[in-house]
């Protein structure tokens, strides 16, 4: 009896361990793949994303790794539209005339023009070059613009041509494109007649949908011009040598560029991060992985502990809160309409919700910056001054009910970029309508595609959206609620208002063109066309060793074109 | 044969009288449990389980009864309170409504306060520094030092006339660093620059403290008195409103869902198990099959598709719809376990002999299968409650659930994780809710199985 359990505890442990023992050489392995699978996959990942990791500034190869807040869709210039392509396209093309680093207009393709009452005149430099090596002649003006316009490439932007002989016409269908008034009269001579009196064609020119297009490389690329690095011809500082979609670019000097002694300082420029996410920015930042990232208020506390050199930037954008004007809407109303507006206190919300720097009150549809004849125009035709008032805004609710005849109102749909800023705003006056006039407010939270098509489509009854400049004249908003502007989401139509916009897009008297404006802006805020919710502007830090880069409201968004890498740059010059 | 005739035969009468009724015979030495009674005893016995099971009966109470004690409302904004942590100073000093400053300063010499520096506004007027093209004004939480880090830029004027600026940027009771710096003629900061301290009050005025009843109307509150702004236990969110009552709102939605879909689904499951595990055969096979159909469908998708089937607009509460979709596409693990139960059970002999005495199938269900299964279907439910929980904290988290200003535990943390690193209030409150929820419905379903396991009483 005590011989078998001896022996059969013998066999037990020698089982258990050899068990054990396999089961440890099983783990080894296990341990060693694993080890060797990790190895293998790091290799690899630093093989493929050769771009990540360089670092921010690269003294010895005069590079510099960035990061921008989206993929452009594409670059095809004629069909672009969203603030990230017109940044790519500024460092890789060049129009007619530019903007220099003092944001002054400044030659480009043209060497000198003449803006006369009927049209203008653009006499191009001989040694512009398209980077392959071939010269740019008046052509491609007049088949890049053309295309524009083409009803079949469905621009966005065409509008933003429309001052151009025949091109409403010919953007709608009714004319061919070749009879647009633009003429090449030889290849340096560009010819343009005006549809109407146009003052400020030469601001428009130095617009990215302005661009050239030359014909033959158009046409080899069967329709894919723009969607890849190699299916597009540049002309600027920069050319676009390797894009990987959705994850980085990698811009390098244009030795064809005319002026590349000039612009274009820095020689690679390596996308390496595409990415909205302010936090990862910040931390890229903190490593050292990109020169200059965005601060938002709640990054400030700590920017202040780190000690950095906070700058702040006015965007130029203007963001509002714009009612429904289509009949079947009750925001048709004027009084349900004032009503909104005397609950609304922009500059609560601004220093007290959203507490960012940058931003500044709204006050008028015009912002600070817009120049007026002489001074800024909102000195000289300053605007009505908005005082909410709770008592007043009851008032106005009660009118537009017994002129609709509710008792109740129903839900009003508001509809809103879904972002964090968004969300506050659309939070903020959630709770102000309901608290102040008792009125039930739905959220349509959309991202922005999605907004853009809800707010065209006149889906909502209070559209909260913002409004950047194109070019520098204060029509860029002026014309924002023309009946005919397509942006005017609300569709509100005002015989006054489209009188005075006809009188600010003609007239060649500057005091005359403002006192329209003017008129425009009084109108805008008596009959509650748009609460002004805010001027958009930044906080943000940027390396110290990088130099000239900067943030514009005209052009690019982000401009390295005149950044320079300074070695000895520190933190306290 | 005759053996057994001669034993007979040694009986006499005495044999044959009744026994006296003896008093120890049928005591039993435990008392007598019934299941459920034996259960709670192994559960009591469980410390952990107990506590958890506190946790959920305070739970409940915070969310039914709480609003009742917390009379705030969770979508009031309390502008003058926003972000703020729990425990915050709210005291506050009274002084005249605001009115805009004119731009009148006082005379003096270099960077100044004018007026009282409060959370209303701080103004300063400066003199134009020597060759500046234009000021731009910072305001720091820390003195400039060598860094030359003025801090964060106010404002930026191009003009040397203008040479004031009323800085009401969510000015908090603290102190800042005022500097102005001289612009070049390219509206470039060089280093000249002037500096000063300052000490901000925090004020509110009379018709405010009137407004949010912070006073009786008849009360001889005076511009100078201080008093104390509206309390907020946990603090604020990012706009001013009441946590606690936040939390409170959010509890119903959560609990709602949380128990609501997993009650729902494990009864289908239960149905749905126990027809098919008592069936067998080809229905069974069919109706497993259907089951594993069910699993395989992808919930996120099925969420949104409900959403839009529901014709659920814009701004309304995704509530309902993640009801139905949890309901629909969550049944199946328990319509498993109960079959796999049905099926063991249905060749136990007691079933057999309850068969052979005409039991009819309705009686061999509701009276043997079904009983027999219930401590696994409790268990179930206590184990679904918190993962349900969490899936609607998760889809609420990426603004799939409710809507606005409905709070939920899920988007409230969705709200407060934009400003972690400041008010961490904001994150760690309703995360450490969702986590203490969560744990405390595991803990006890892990304590019940524990209690109900038959198995394991034997082994005891």
């Amino acid at each position: 009896m005590s011989d078998t359990s001896s022996v059969a505890l013998d066999t037990d442990q020698s089982f258990s361990r050899s068990a054990g023992k396999q089961l440890l050489i099983y783990a080894g392995y296990g341990f060693v793949f694993i080890v060797a699978l990790f190895y293998f996959l790091s290799v690899a990942a630093t093989q493929v994303g050769g771009a990540a990791g360089g670092g921010a500034i690269n003294f010895e190869e005069n590079s510099i790794t960035i990061a921008l807040r989206q993929e452009p869709p594409q670059l095809d210039h004629t069909r672009a539209s969203d603030a990230v392509s017109f940044t790519v396209l500024t460092h890789t093309m060049e129009g007619l005339l530019g903007y220099d680093n003092d944001n002054q207009l400044t030659p480009g393709v043209a060497e000198r023009w003449e803006i006369r009452e009927d049209g203008a005149t653009f006499w191009l430099r001989d040694n512009a070059l398209w980077s392959d090596g071939q010269p740019i002649t008046a052509h491609d003006f007049v088949f890049g613009w053309r295309k524009v316009l083409d009803p079949a490439t469905a621009s966005i932007y065409a509008f933003i041509m429309y001052p151009i002989e025949n091109a409403e016409a010919i953007n709608s269908g009714e004319l061919p494109p070749e009879t647009l008034g633009v003429r090449a009269i030889s290849d340096s001579v560009l010819e343009v007649s005006f549809e109407q009196p146009t003052p400020y064609f030469e601001k428009l020119v130095a617009f990215q949908t302005f661009y050239p297009v030359r014909q033959d490389f158009f046409e080899s690329t069967n329709g894919r011009y723009g969607a890849d690095a190699d299916q597009l011809l540049y002309n600027g500082p920069y050319v676009i040598t390797e894009w990987v979609h959705s994850a980085s670019m990698r811009w390098e000097k244009n030795p064809n560029y005319w002026n590349k002694n000039n612009v274009g300082l820095i020689d690679t420029i390596e996308v390496a991060y595409i990415t909205e996410d302010v936090n990862a920015k910040l931390n890229l930042f903190k490593d050292g992985q990109i020169p200059n990232t965005q601060l938002v208020a709640s990054m400030l506390d700590s920017a202040m502990e780190q000690r950095w050199n906070i700058d702040r930037f006015m965007e130029g954008s203007i963001f509002w809160v714009v009612s429904n004007f289509r009949e079947e809407r009750l925001t048709n109303n004027y009084n349900l309409r004032r009503a909104l507006q005397l609950s609304v206190d922009p500059v609560e919300f601004v220093y007290k919700v959203l507490k960012e720097p940058g931003y500044m009150p709204g006050t008028s549809m015009f912002p600070y910056w817009i120049k007026g004849a002489e001074n800024l125009f909102r000195q000289e035709h300053p605007p009505i001054e908005h005082v909410p008032n709770e008592e007043l805004a009851r008032q106005h609710l009660e009118m537009a009910k017994q002129e609709l005849q509710l008792d109740e109102f129903p839900p009003l749909v508001m509809l809103a970029d879904d972002s964090p800023v968004g969300n506050m705003t659309t939070e903020y006056l959630q709770a102000q309508f309901s608290e102040k006039l008792g009125l039930e407010i739905r959220i349509d939270k959309q991202i922005f595609k999605q907004r853009l098509l809800k707010a065209n489509a006149g889906d909502f009854d209070i559209l909260v959206n913002g409004w950047s400049p194109d070019y520098d004249d204060i029509l860029t908003f002026g014309d924002y609620f023309a009946s005919w502007n397509l942006n005017n989401r609300g569709r509100y139509n005002n015989s006054e208002l489209d009188r005075n916009v006809r009188i600010g897009q003609t007239s060649l008297d500057q005091n005359e063109r403002m006192a329209a404006f003017a008129e425009v802006q009084r109108i805008t805020y008596e009959d509650a066309v748009v609460i002004p919710l805010y001027e958009r502007g930044w906080s943000f830090v940027v390396d110290p060793r990088l130099k000239g880069f900067k943030r514009r409201v005209i052009g690019p968004e982000v401009d390295y074109r005149f950044a320079y890498i300074d070695r000895n740059g520190s933190s306290a010059d | 044969m005759t053996d057994y005739a001669d034993q007979t035969s040694s009986f006499n009468a005495t044999d044959f009288e009744a026994l006296e009724r003896s008093q120890d015979v049928n005591v039993i030495s435990r008392p007598s449990l019934s299941y459920w009674q034996d259960a709670w005893i192994r559960l009591k016995a469980n410390k952990r389980a107990i506590t958890s099971l506190y946790i959920i009966v305070f739970l409940l109470l915070f969310t039914i009864v709480g609003p009742w004690v917390w009379r705030i409302d969770p979508a009031i904004q309390d502008l003058d309170q926003i972000s703020q942590p729990p425990g915050t100073d709210r005291s506050a000093l009274i002084v005249e409504s605001y009115v805009a400053w004119d731009g009148e300063t006082d005379v003096g010499n270099g960077l100044r306060v004018i007026g009282d520096p409060n959370s209303q506004a701080v103004r300063l007027a400066w003199d134009a520094l020597e060759n500046a093209n234009g000021h731009r004004l910072y305001r720091n939480r820390f003195p400039v030092g060598e860094e030359m880090a003025f801090g964060i830029p106010l404002a930026e004027y191009f003009d040397n006339n203008i040479v004031t600026h009323e800085d009401r940027l969510d000015v908090r009771p603290d102190t800042y660093f005022y500097s102005v710096v001289a612009l070049d003629d390219r509206g470039q900061v060089t280093d000249n620059f002037q500096t000063i301290e300052v000490e901000v009050e925090r004020v509110t005025t009379l018709a405010e403290a009137r407004e949010r009843g912070l006073v009786d109307e008849g009360s001889p509150l005076q511009v100078g008195d201080s008093i104390n702004l509206e309390a907020h236990p946990l603090g604020t969110d990012y706009l001013g409103r009441d946590m606690l009552a936040r939390l409170m709102a959010g509890a119903r939605v959560s609990l709602f869902i949380g128990i609501g879909a997993p009650t729902l689904f494990v009864l289908f499951g239960v149905v749905f198990g126990s027809v098919a595990g008592f069936m067998g055969g080809r229905v069974d096979q069919f109706m497993m099959r259907f089951a594993d159909f069910v699993v395989a469908l992808p919930f996120l998708l099925f969420m949104i598709l409900f959403k839009i089937a529901f014709g659920i607009g814009p701004g309304e509460s995704g509530v309902l719809p993640m009801l139905i979709a949890l309901v629909v596409l969550m049944w199946p693990a328990t319509a498993r376990l109960v079959r796999g139960q049905i099926i063991q059970i249905r060749e136990q002999g007691y079933i057999e002999a309850s068969k052979l005495l005409g039991a009819s199938t309705p009686y061999l269900v509701l009276r043997h299968m079904l009983p027999n299964t219930i401590g696994v279907v409790l268990v179930t439910l206590t184990f679904e409650i918190p993962r349900v929980i969490f899936v609607e904290a998760f889809l609420s988290f990426i603004g799939m659930g409710v809507a606005p200003p409905t709070p939920s535990w899920g988007s409230m943390s969705n709200e407060g994780i934009r400003t972690m690193l400041i008010t961490p209030h904001e994150l760690i409150f309703p995360a450490l809710i969702i986590s203490i929820t969560v744990l405390a419905f595991n803990l006890l379903g892990d304590g019940l199985r524990d209690a109900l396991d038959a198995r394991m009483r034997n082994q005891e």
